[in-house]
């Protein structure tokens, strides 16, 4: 129940796999860039952000760590408004039920977040707002977050 | 009427798709299948959503051959056993392929270098030719939800045709 591109071939004479072009869609990190620039702030990009909190909890619940999460790797649909999401790139992927890979997952983004889109902080926690709203087993996700942000400090 | 697409990865084969309807001989038709004597996939057009699934079968099916490591043993039989999203031969030509009581059929022909004759193959049915537009109607969605285990979650974020396809390219490796 995650969206993601099709996958409509695997070829393992060149180990390529052939996917589903999502046409005309834009990263939520260029979809950032815009609408910080053209003024248009707080609350179409507070509800992108609840939408990218309730996809990740949906992904963590069923034990899937993207593990390379950043704003480049997840596609809005058109059109945008919709805020239709598509989850991209699982190159780094794995399984795991454990709240440590999960909460790394969430940090890794939130690096990317504030390094990639100054003045987001807000977005990020309505983001983690509505990820532990959504998912069953955030407590241990979000402690486990806490902790891993003391350790990157060191 | 019928449609023939190119496949984009192997540009000299050229995959062609004739429907059919109010068919009387279907037993006769699969026997000249199995023989030999019908050069076609004779499809069953209830587990069919889109020309689409026929194409990635097709595909799969060519690759397959090239690098000589096909499952079965004709490409035609190979386009039938890549629609199922199991990797069981008789499973697949069971439910897949066509029944001696079916009146409906979906002929899928693939031609590369020699070419196909579309009046010698359509002449042999005992029915009459439709369009592929009336594919959707003869699509026997529920039963193809349960085959395939389309999930109830999958729907609402999903269509039909994308979770059918994602399970035929990649049965291989679960």
């Amino acid at each position: 129940g995650i969206p993601a591109p099709a996958v409509y071939f695997v070829d393992y004479v060149t180990n390529s796999i052939y996917l589903e072009d999502i046409v005309d869609s834009v990263t939520v990190q260029d979809h950032i860039y815009s609408v910080q620039r053209s003024g248009n702030d707080t609350s179409s990009l507070q509800d992108l952000a609840e939408k990218m909190g309730e996809l990740l909890a949906r992904m963590h619940d069923e034990d899937i760590i993207h593990g390379d999460l950043t704003t480049a790797n997840l596609l809005l649909r058109p059109p945008v408004e919709k805020l239709d999401l598509v989850l991209i790139d699982f190159g780094l992927s794995f399984i795991s039920g454990l709240p440590e890979d999960k909460g790394v997952d969430l940090y890794v983004l939130e690096k990317a977040f504030i390094s990639t889109h100054p003045d987001t902080e807000v977005m990020f926690k309505a983001l983690l707002k509505s990820y532990a709203a959504t998912s069953k087993k955030s407590g241990p996700v979000i402690k486990k977050l806490d902790e891993v942000r003391l350790r990157g400090r060191k | 009427m019928e449609r023939t697409h190119q496949l984009e990865l192997f540009p000299n084969y050229n995959v062609t798709l004739l429907l059919f309807r109010h068919v009387k001989n279907a037993a006769a038709l699969r026997k000249k299948a199995m023989e030999g004597s019908l050069e076609g996939a004779l499809i069953n057009p209830a587990m069919i959503v889109d020309p689409f699934q026929i194409l990635v079968a097709a595909n799969k099916a060519v690759h397959l051959q090239q690098i000589d490591k096909m499952k079965t043993r004709t490409l035609y039989a190979e386009i039938i056993f890549n629609l199922s999203p199991n990797n069981n031969i008789s499973d697949a030509f069971k439910k897949f392929g066509i029944s001696d009581s079916d009146t409906a059929v979906l002929i899928v022909l693939l031609d590369s270098y020699k070419t196909v004759n579309l009046e010698d193959i359509a002449s042999q049915v005992e029915g009459q030719q439709v369009s592929l537009d009336e594919l959707p109607h003869l699509t026997d969605t529920a039963r193809v939800k349960k085959i395939y285990k389309v999930t109830p979650q999958e729907e609402k974020i999903s269509t039909l045709l994308d979770s059918v396809v994602c399970r035929m390219s990649t049965k291989d490796v679960l």
